[in-house]
């Protein structure tokens, strides 16, 4: 069980904006974490948009490795946040010892590097953070993009906000994008990597849903993109298959629908674009996500997307009003944030549809 | 009466033993009428007569049923002559301690030759040991094979990475800007392969209606692979023809006409399947004895009347590079590089080789890749291939599935298992499997032939296909034998067991919770047996 | 009538389900039976609260409640959501009335087994689903106003839905995709576009027993909206039609082979250039053509016995000693039994030509 939220404003929310929307989803999660993704970021981060800012929880060696690893290939710290933690007793929550948030800058020898390079540069180091982190389970590397800071954390997600003070609207954290998800544990085990929202390379994904062909889509993915790895949960394979077509392949966004839920091959034939629907189908069987979801996806764009499975067997619902839009598994939880909308402005994708809200909160409808 | 010797061919010799109750017999001499073989006659048996042993005249002749003892004509155990009896007065009865092939051998100078199927496959079916194990409870729901929609569609024809597509995006549409290798969208099921002279032109009618019949009236898109004997130009230059997969063979039979029929011919044919070797003589080319080489045999295959003995390989191709770039080149260049060219060649200990060299050419024009496995049947070959060569399907395919994986690639050369497929009844249950194992899917010519009333088995009963003396009409080319078949019943069985097969595998799908072929979808499978486990690298449960 | 107001969120804590429901169950037992709900996501509310005195009417007004409003309400329940709700609203609705002043999300009504349910907006997926009746009790009845999601009413085997197409001309199908899946019994009235229904099920036009039922309950249902002024445009009979589950003599029946191979196959069979087939079927001891042998009667041997024309099972054999081919299977005793070898068999094998 997991329900699933995203936000998109135009002006700067906190946190505890996640926090409510998933706290009317109470019964639909199960209350074992809470983790969520912020894009787009404000407050002290405002200012450094185009550098990398590390989000990590770790021990004090894992600290002071990473530390010595982004040293050595060049990274200077620009600006570092780290949550005033509130230690109060009886609190359901297993924390780290150490929250590290950081905008560093890049080093030297890429003043003068391409975007690609700086990229190519970024996951190599979380990478190999990732790597080094993991090898004497000193800590987690959540992400490594400029103009995204993520959280993930085991325990009740009201106790972790409460831990993290995020149930007080301060200055920091702060952003035009929050992504967020009430659960730790999934069908696998409990690892902290295994929380959604899941990112790479500025792309974010949360999933509800099941994904049947985990095993086939992971020996596939396995092989295309040196980034693919952890696959903790079988929804990483949604962020990865995203990723693959709309960053790697450089295919419009909407193809995405048509590489996890493809068609049929006689609703294709029908089509004027048969041909190359067919070719997508037959190249990508592989990464076909079989089974139930509902998937919100934030591309490094900005833009927020929905999509639902071929049978729309998970619940979703946007609901809007002027400055902001809110993704969510359940309308309850837009009834709490947004209790004066409009109601019939509600949106309840249906099955093959991919829902889009762009940066200036326009939506798109696109049926599959 | 002749004198008996030890070396003289005696009952004892012989695979099967007439049992015969002489008390239940009203001489009606239906089984002796029916039994293609000769290999039983009506007798004269001298009897003593009851009564008292002074009286003269005292021994009576009586009609008796009596086996023939020979090599050409003996009984193989096909019960038609039980079938006719309308008194259950006769039966067959396997000997279990026979020594025809060692007679036979001795007798002849000659390596014995069957048809029908490995008759030594002791070791029991690994598809057998797998069963579907993951099955949806709550985490995602399972599904209805009756009401939901499923696909069931696999594609046919070379599959070129994402990246390699050569796809440009304009005004936010992707667009084609090259020419890619021929796709066809077809049932995971193909009915294969065997040719006409190998099979009656009935029982080969009969499973072309049976295939159009699923396409056009069922919306099944089964396939059927020709076999290599010819094809009939009316069936070249009808709409049918785009639901077959012409076989061409180390013969070449009856391509000329085929050349011939292109002109006129109005669909393009599904697919063309190089046969390289055959799972069941896996060695040894095709084998069609003289008897069986009727009239329009001969026409359609331009040939005399004579034992057919293809070559083993393809004349002309000496290495697999050879064999990619001439021969699928060529096929590829006939149908103007619009019919997906397939490779079909025995399971073997090199399986894996030719799989990885066909993945890495880099003309991107293999299209399939069938991989027959020891337990497929054949017309005829010598028991010598049948019984002591071959490899078992399972561990086979899913090594290529592997190997596929290791590189990247799987899914750019479609998988087609075969061999031995539907053996203990259910084909679904087995395509199932297999699919989860890595193919996209499955063939079988001997369940055709058990659907259409073969009466042979995997434990020697009947295997006579070499003799072209078919008891059922399947494997003759004899009029009186073949016209036992009833084309429509034929048909309408096969059709049935299509539609059987096609609810069952939505059965196993919808259990699973997949909506799609669960093409390598392995986490499916389980097996008791740890040894299955490992070597297919599936769940092992107890 | 005894009010209460319950708060979902007392504190800045969210009263979890489980404590609101048995809070509202001890408000019951204290003779409450007017409830104000300001609900946080809460499921199950309204449903599983039971007066102890049977015929004591509940009421529930609710304000963002979870999952399964009303769910397995019983008869004497009144319940009203001012606003939209998530999944399963009056699942198992066992009799009472239920009010949605919004939108519901999948599967409303699922499983509804009497009673009334009102939506005065959209409801979502497989709405409708296994919706039953027993005839111990009312049939239930679910009324839309505008338009369901796809794969709504899904092994329905009974019950009234209605819906009513309203602001829907945006859409192609009110009933969504792949409606009525697996339906089996009960009746759907709608009104507007519909499309991709299953072939389980049929469209009719209305019968006057219908049109008094929908004009009736449009009254019902627009009260209970707060909707009437819609009536007219709504009950434009003319602009509504049925669904009903298919009678199982009228499932259709696949051609058999032999007709597709007479009327679509290739004329005279694809094996026509080469041969002549009749398509006739022997028997296994076939006469005439069709035996496998064929004796043949030598005249110079023949000492005129009569032993063959005694022991010919099938009488084939005259007084001249003549072969009736439709009555001679080639069983070879005539052959067998004459002394003096008159008769041999012969091969009848044959090229089919």
């Amino acid at each position: 069980m997991c329900r699933i939220g995203a936000i998109k404003s135009k002006k700067y929310v906190y946190p505890s904006m996640a926090l409510k929307l998933m706290r009317s989803q109470q019964e639909g999660h199960d209350d074992s974490g809470f983790a969520f993704v912020m894009q787009d970021l404000g407050g002290i981060f405002e200012s450094y948009k185009d550098l990398p800012c590390l989000s990590m929880a770790a021990t004090v060696k894992g600290t002071r490795l990473a530390e010595d690893i982004l040293h050595d290939i060049g990274f200077t710290r620009v600006l570092q946040w780290s949550p005033d933690v509130n230690n109060q007793k009886g609190l359901k929550i297993s924390p780290m010892p150490n929250y590290i948030f950081e905008v560093l800058q890049y080093p030297k020898s890429h003043k003068y590097a391409t975007k690609e390079e700086k990229e190519e540069l970024l996951i190599d180091t979380s990478l190999r953070l990732r790597k080094a982190l993991e090898e004497d389970n000193e800590g987690f590397i959540y992400s490594f993009w400029p103009d995204m800071l993520t959280l993930k954390e085991i325990g009740s997600p009201k106790d972790i906000g409460t831990y993290f003070g995020l149930w007080n609207d301060k200055d920091e954290p702060c952003a035009k994008i929050v992504t967020a998800q009430c659960r730790q544990n999934t069908n696998y085990d409990i690892v902290r990597y295994a929380a959604h929202p899941f990112v790479l390379e500025g792309y974010t994904v949360l999933v509800n849903g099941e994904n049947t062909f985990y095993e086939k889509n992971k020996q596939y993915q396995q092989g295309l993109y040196k980034g693919y790895v952890g696959f903790e949960s079988d929804s990483q394979c949604f962020l990865y298959t995203l990723h693959y077509v709309n960053k790697i392949l450089k295919w419009p966004l909407r193809y995405f629908m048509h590489v996890i839920n493809p068609l049929s091959y006689d609703s294709i034939n029908k089509r004027e674009d048969k041909n190359i629907l067919l070719r997508i189908k037959a190249s990508l069987e592989h990464l076909e996500t079989n089974g139930p979801n509902t998937v919100l996806s934030v591309t490094p764009d900005g833009r927020l997307l929905c999509t639902c499975d071929s049978k729309k067997l998970r619940p979703v619902v946007i609901g809007r009003d002027d400055n902001t839009v809110i993704m969510t598994s359940e309308v309850a939880g837009v009834n709490d944030l947004l209790p004066h909308r409009d109601i019939r402005q509600d949106i309840y994708p249906k099955e093959r549809e991919m829902v889009v809200v762009n940066n200036d909160l326009t939506v798109e409808r696109w049926q599959q | 009466m002749a004198a008996v010797t030890v070396n003289e061919l005696h009952i004892d010799d012989l695979p099967w033993i007439i049992e015969y109750d002489e008390s239940k017999c009203i001489q009606c001499g239906k089984c002796v009428a029916s039994c293609a073989f000769k290999a039983i006659k009506p007798a004269i048996e001298q009897r003593k007569k009851s009564g008292s042993i002074t009286e003269k005249n005292k021994f009576e002749k009586v009609i008796v049923i009596k086996q023939n003892i020979s090599f050409a004509e003996h009984c193989r155990g096909c019960g038609m002559c039980v079938r006719v009896c309308p008194n259950g007065a006769i039966h067959v009865k396997r000997n279990t301690d026979d020594r025809y092939s060692v007679r036979y051998r001795a007798a002849k100078a000659d390596s014995v030759k069957k048809g029908g199927r490995s008759n030594l496959n002791t070791e029991g079916r690994t598809l057998d040991k797998i069963k579907v194990g993951r099955i949806s409870q709550m985490t995602d729901p399972s599904l209805d094979a009756v009401r939901h929609t499923f696909e069931l569609k696999t594609p046919f024809g070379r599959v070129l990475s994402a990246d390699k597509l050569g796809f440009e995006i304009k005004n936010d549409t992707i667009i084609e800007t090259k020419k890619l290798p021929p796709n066809n969208w077809i049932y995971p099921i193909i009915m294969g392969d065997m040719s006409i002279g190998a099979v009656s032109w009935r029982m080969w009618e009969a499973m072309a209606i049976a295939t159009a019949y699923l396409n056009e009236v069922m919306g099944i898109p089964v396939r059927m692979c020709t076999g290599e004997g010819g094809i009939p130009s009316k069936l070249l230059k009808s709409k049918y023809v785009k639901y077959m997969i012409l076989q061409i063979a180390s013969g070449h039979f009856g391509w000329n006409r085929i050349i011939d029929a292109m002109p006129d011919m109005t669909e393009d044919p599904a697919g063309i399947l190089i046969k390289i070797g055959q799972g069941a003589k896996p060695g040894d080319g095709g084998m069609l004895m003289a008897n069986k080489v009727a009239k329009y045999i001969q026409e359609i295959r331009g040939v005399p009347k004579a034992d057919l003995l293809s070559p083993p390989t393809h004349q002309g191709l000496y290495s697999i590079e050879e064999s990619v770039q001439k021969m699928f080149l060529s096929m590829n260049a006939a149908f103007n590089f619009k019919v997906p060219v397939a490779i079909k060649v025995a399971a073997s200990a090199t399986s894996v080789s030719v799989y990885n060299n066909l993945l890495r050419d880099p003309y991107n024009i293999v299209g399939g890749f069938f991989l027959d496995g020891l337990a497929a049947g054949t017309g005829a070959a010598h028991e010598i291939s049948l019984n002591h060569t071959g490899h078992p399907i399972t561990s086979k395919l899913r090594d290529c599935y592997l190997a596929a994986i290791h590189q990247g690639r799987q899914g750019e050369i479609p998988i087609f298992a075969g061999g031995g497929l539907g053996q203990t009844g259910s084909f679904a249950a087995d395509a199932f499997k297999l699919i989860c194992l890595g193919a996209n899917g499955v063939f079988s010519g001997r369940l055709l032939l058990e659907i259409a009333g073969c009466v042979g088995n995997d434990t020697e009963r009947c295997n006579a296909c070499n003799t072209g003396l078919c008891p059922a009409g399947i494997a003759s080319q004899d009029v009186c034998l073949t016209k036992r078949l009833d084309i429509d019943k034929v048909a309408q069985n096969l059709v049935n067991y299509f539609i059987a097969t096609d609810f069952e595998l939505r059965k196993l799908m919808a259990a699973t919770g997949c909506s799609a072929l669960p093409i390598g979808r392995s986490d499916a499978l389980i097996t008791v047996d740890k040894n299955v486990a490992d070597r297919l690298d599936i769940q092992y449960v107890c | 009538m005894k009010s209460i107001t319950i708060e979902g969120i007392v504190n800045n804590e969210r009263i979890s389900t489980q404590d609101l429901l048995q809070e509202i169950q001890s408000k019951i037992d204290e003779g409450f039976t007017d409830f104000e709900i300001h609900a946080c996501g809460q499921h199950d509310i309204g449903g599983s609260s039971w007066a102890k005195d049977k015929d004591e009417t509940l009421t529930f007004n609710i304000t963002n409640p979870g999952q399964r409003v009303g769910a397995m309400a019983r008869r004497g329940t009144k319940i009203f959501v001012n606003g939209s709700t998530p999944a399963d609203v009056g699942w198992l609705n066992s009799g009472a009335e239920i009010v949605v002043k919004g939108d519901c999300g999948d599967t409303a009504a699922h499983c509804a087994a009497s009673g009334h349910i009102y939506v005065s907006g959209r409801v979502g997926t497989r709405s409708g689903a296994l919706m039953k009746f027993d005839p111990k009790f009312e049939a239930p009845e679910f009324w839309v106003l505008k338009n369901t999601g796809s794969y709504s009413f899904e092994f329905m085997g009974g019950g009234i839905a209605v819906i009513c197409g309203f602001d829907c001309s945006d859409i192609d199908s009110v009933l969504g995709k792949r409606s009525c899946v697996g339906m089996v019994g009960g009746t759907i009235y709608f009104r507007g576009p519909i499309k991709d229904l299953a072939d389980c099920v049929e469209v009719q036009d209305l019968n006057q027993e219908d049109i008094s039922f929908l004009e009736n309950g449009m009254d019902r249902f627009l009260t209970a909206i707060d909707k009437r002024g819609l009536k007219d445009t709504l009950l434009n009979i003319n602009e509504w039609r049925k669904i009903v589950p298919l009678p199982p003599d009228k499932k259709t029946e696949r051609i058999p082979v032999a007709k597709f191979r007479k009327e679509n196959w290739v004329e005279g069979g694809i094996f026509g250039d080469f041969i002549e087939d009749d398509y006739k079927v022997y028997e296994l001891a076939a006469t005439g053509d069709g035996r496998l042998q064929e004796p043949q009667w030598d005249k110079e041997k023949c000492v005129d016995c009569k032993m063959c024309i005694n022991n010919c099972p099938q009488n084939a054999i005259s007084d001249d000693y003549s072969v009736n081919p439709n009555k001679c299977i080639g069983c070879s005793f005539c052959a067998t039994v004459c002394p003096k070898h008159a008769w041999s068999m012969k091969d009848n094998k044959k090229e089919i030509s």
